[in-house]
This record gives structure tokens, C-alpha cells and sequence, in this order.
């Protein structure tokens, strides 16, 4: 895998940011989300749980990839790593 | 009491979702077309056949897991060791990160457009015109196949070969290609197949990657809806699941061993051939009764 150490931050922010968003569809009824994110309905009192596994998972894949981003660079990173 | 499912059907439809889930022919198209074809009452979208589904889903899963257990085990120790080091260095690391690329976006987009399209594309017809559609996937998956420079053909470990002939791009497409699954008649192990030979994977290594692949979307899709079937949705069903559950668990160990053998000399065609053939017969059946 080519690392990238500019890509570490954005990473980062990009998965506390979609950490939270699965946080607000956890939390909020499909009315209270703001009206910009998929899933909002007025006067709906449903909750999007699997919006919000989606948008966790997606964050933790963020902080996965900024950690191996983070990883040590080596010239030779064997054949399996392409 | 009459029952919504009684145990004769529930052991057909246990039996024919441990074979179509692993063959790429479609379970969810046989799901909907097998109960219209015996005049059954049973409907794709009702809350407790939802339910009663879990059940099978979640046996087909656990085999698929029993079955590779020691990939799996390889698999998990790989992607420990590369998190431990930060760095991807061997091919079991290789292949279980190449499997989680591909299951993200399978997952995201099974968890957001799974209730639509089950609802959108839900009768029996239309079920029966994808797996139409599946056959010639396959026929055209296996017209299509390309050669991938990397390990040879010789390896002897498929894992090794797997992880050292996909790159991360072909891994996020062939595992996104797995929502096409959630059209009833489409294959979730048809098309991945079908996405490893376009990726230049023999057949018998493209179907241990999408067995693979297919692994923990059924699983993890099962235990999402466990509650479904344990709660009141699944009263009325729950012992005929459990029948059937076992069914699907003989008929899934049965056909992926069958499988594995199958894939080392043979190819996708007689796949192809029943699903076009069966496919277009109950699509003008349907249309005409």
C-alpha cells in the first residue's frame, strides 16, 4: 500500500465527523435530523439505526487507513502488498 | 391454528436456501418464485417470512464460517499483525483487508437500499426475468475472463493466489457488485464470481473469494435482524425457522463442498445455461398466467 502522510489528517476528521453522524442518526428521529442528511422525514418517529451502523462503519474504516497512512515506510514491503 | 409456514414448507424452503444462496443462481429469486410455482401463500415482503429468512440466513453463514475455518483464522491473525505493525507485509493481512474493502460498500449499500429494492422489485415475475438477467451475467463473466499477471498458477495456497492477483480497486468492485444481490434473482455468489474472473481469478479461486466476501454481509445482515425473529414478528414461525435453519445448514455444507471440488476443473456455464433457460421459461409463464 503507497503511504501518503497528507492524508492522515483529513482522514482523521473525515472519520470523527462520520463518527458523529452515526451518533445523530442513533439518537435523533428520522424528523430530527437535519433536513440535508438522507433518512430525514417531518413527522416521522422512526430511527435510522442502520444509517447510523453505515456512517460508523465508514468512520472506522477513516481511522484504520490514517493509521496504516501513519505506519512506518519501507523501501522493500514484501510482494503480498501491492 | 393454521400455521403461516407449515414444516413440510419450511424444510423445502430450508433446503433450497443452503443450495441457492452458495450456487450462483439465486436464493432470494428462488425465494420468491419456488412458493408462487406450488401455489403457495407465502409473499417476499411479509414481516414474518422476513423473519423466518433470518434463520437460514444466519445457518448458511455459520457453515460458510465452519467451512473456511482455518482462512478465517489465517485472515484474522494476518489483519492483527498488519494493525500491530501498521503495515500490510503478508498475504493473509493481504486478504483480509482486501476482504473488508470489499465489504464496505457491499454493507453501506445493502443497509441503506436492502427494504426498497426487496419491496421494489418483490414479485415473482420480475424475479424470474434477473435470473434471466444472472445467467447471462455468467455467460458473459465467462466470456469476458482475463488472465492476471501475478501469482502462478501453481501456488498452491488460493489464498496466496487471491491476495497477490487482486489489487484494492478490483476488491471494492467486486465486493460492491454484491448489491446486486439485493434483486431477488440476481446472485450474490454469481456476481462476485462473475467480478473474480473479470478480474482475472480462475473459477475455483474466484469461488473461495466470494464465499469469503459472502460471509460476513450474510452473517452480519443475519444478526441485524435477529431481534425480528425473536420478538413478536417472528411469532407463529420461529420453530418452523428453526427446522429450517437446520435444512438450509446440511444443504449449504453440502453445496459448498460440492462446490470447491466443482470450481477446480469446471466453469460458470451450466450455471449460466439453468438460469437463462429456467429464467425465460417462468418470465413468459408468469406473463401468460
Amino acid at each position: 500500500m503507497t503511504k501518503n502522510r497528507q492524508l492522515i489528517i483529513p482522514a482523521v476528521i473525515l472519520g470523527i465527523v462520520l463518527i458523529v453522524i452515526a451518533i445523530i442518526y442513533w439518537v435523533s428521529t428520522a424528523n430530527g435530523l437535519p433536513s440535508f442528511f438522507p433518512g430525514h422525514q417531518a413527522g416521522s418517529s422512526t430511527h435510522h439505526v442502520k444509517h447510523g451502523i453505515a456512517a460508523f462503519l465508514l468512520g472506522i474504516a477513516c481511522f484504520v487507513f490514517a493509521w496504516f497512512q501513519s505506519g512506518p515506510t519501507r523501501s522493500t514491503a514484501g510482494t503480498a502488498a501491492k | 391454528m393454521h400455521d403461516l409456514i407449515s414444516y413440510f414448507q419450511a424444510i423445502v424452503l430450508g433446503l433450497l436456501q443452503g443450495v441457492s444462496e452458495l450456487f450462483p443462481i439465486s436464493s432470494l429469486g428462488h425465494a420468491v418464485v419456488v412458493p408462487r410455482l406450488l401455489g403457495w401463500n407465502i409473499h417476499q415482503n411479509d414481516q414474518y417470512f422476513l423473519s423466518f429468512l433470518v434463520a437460514v440466513h444466519l445457518a448458511t453463514a455459520i457453515v460458510l464460517l465452519g467451512f473456511f475455518w482455518q482462512d478465517w483464522k489465517r485472515i484474522v491473525l494476518g489483519i492483527g499483525r498488519s494493525l500491530r505493525d501498521r503495515e500490510i507485509t503478508d498475504a493473509d493481512a493481504k486478504l483480509g483487508w482486501l476482504l473488508v474493502v470489499g465489504t464496505i460498500p457491499a454493507g453501506i449499500l445493502g443497509l441503506t437500499l436492502q427494504d426498497p429494492l426487496r419491496k421494489l422489485f418483490a414479485s415473482p415475475t420480475l424475479a424470474a426475468f434477473f435470473i434471466f438477467i444472472n445467467g447471462l451475467i455468467l455467460f458473459g463473466a465467462e466470456r469476458l475472463r482475463t488472465h492476471a499477471p501475478g501469482a502462478p498458477e501453481d501456488e498452491p495456497d488460493e489464498d496466496n493466489r487471491i491476495a497477490d492477483r487482486v489489487s484494492w480497486k478490483q476488491s471494492v468492485s467486486v465486493g460492491a457488485s454484491q448489491a446486486l444481490a439485493l434483486i431477488p434473482g440476481i446472485s450474490r455468489s454469481g456476481v462476485t464470481m462473475s467480478g473474480g474472473l473479470l478480474v482475472g481469478l480462475n473459477n475455483e479461486d474466484a469461488a473461495k473469494f466470494a464465499f469469503l466476501l459472502a460471509t460476513p454481509i450474510i452473517g452480519a445482515a443475519a444478526l441485524l435482524k435477529i431481534p425480528e425473529l425473536l420478538g413478536p414478528q417472528g411469532n407463529g414461525v420461529r420453530s418452523q425457522a428453526l427446522v429450517a435453519a437446520i435444512c438450509a445448514a446440511i444443504s449449504a455444507y453440502l453445496s459448498i463442498r460440492f462446490l470447491m471440488r466443482y470450481f477446480e476443473t469446471q466453469r460458470l456455464t451450466p450455471f449460466a445455461v439453468y438460469c437463462t433457460l429456467v429464467g425465460a421459461a417462468l418470465t413468459i409463464g408468469f406473463i401468460l398466467t
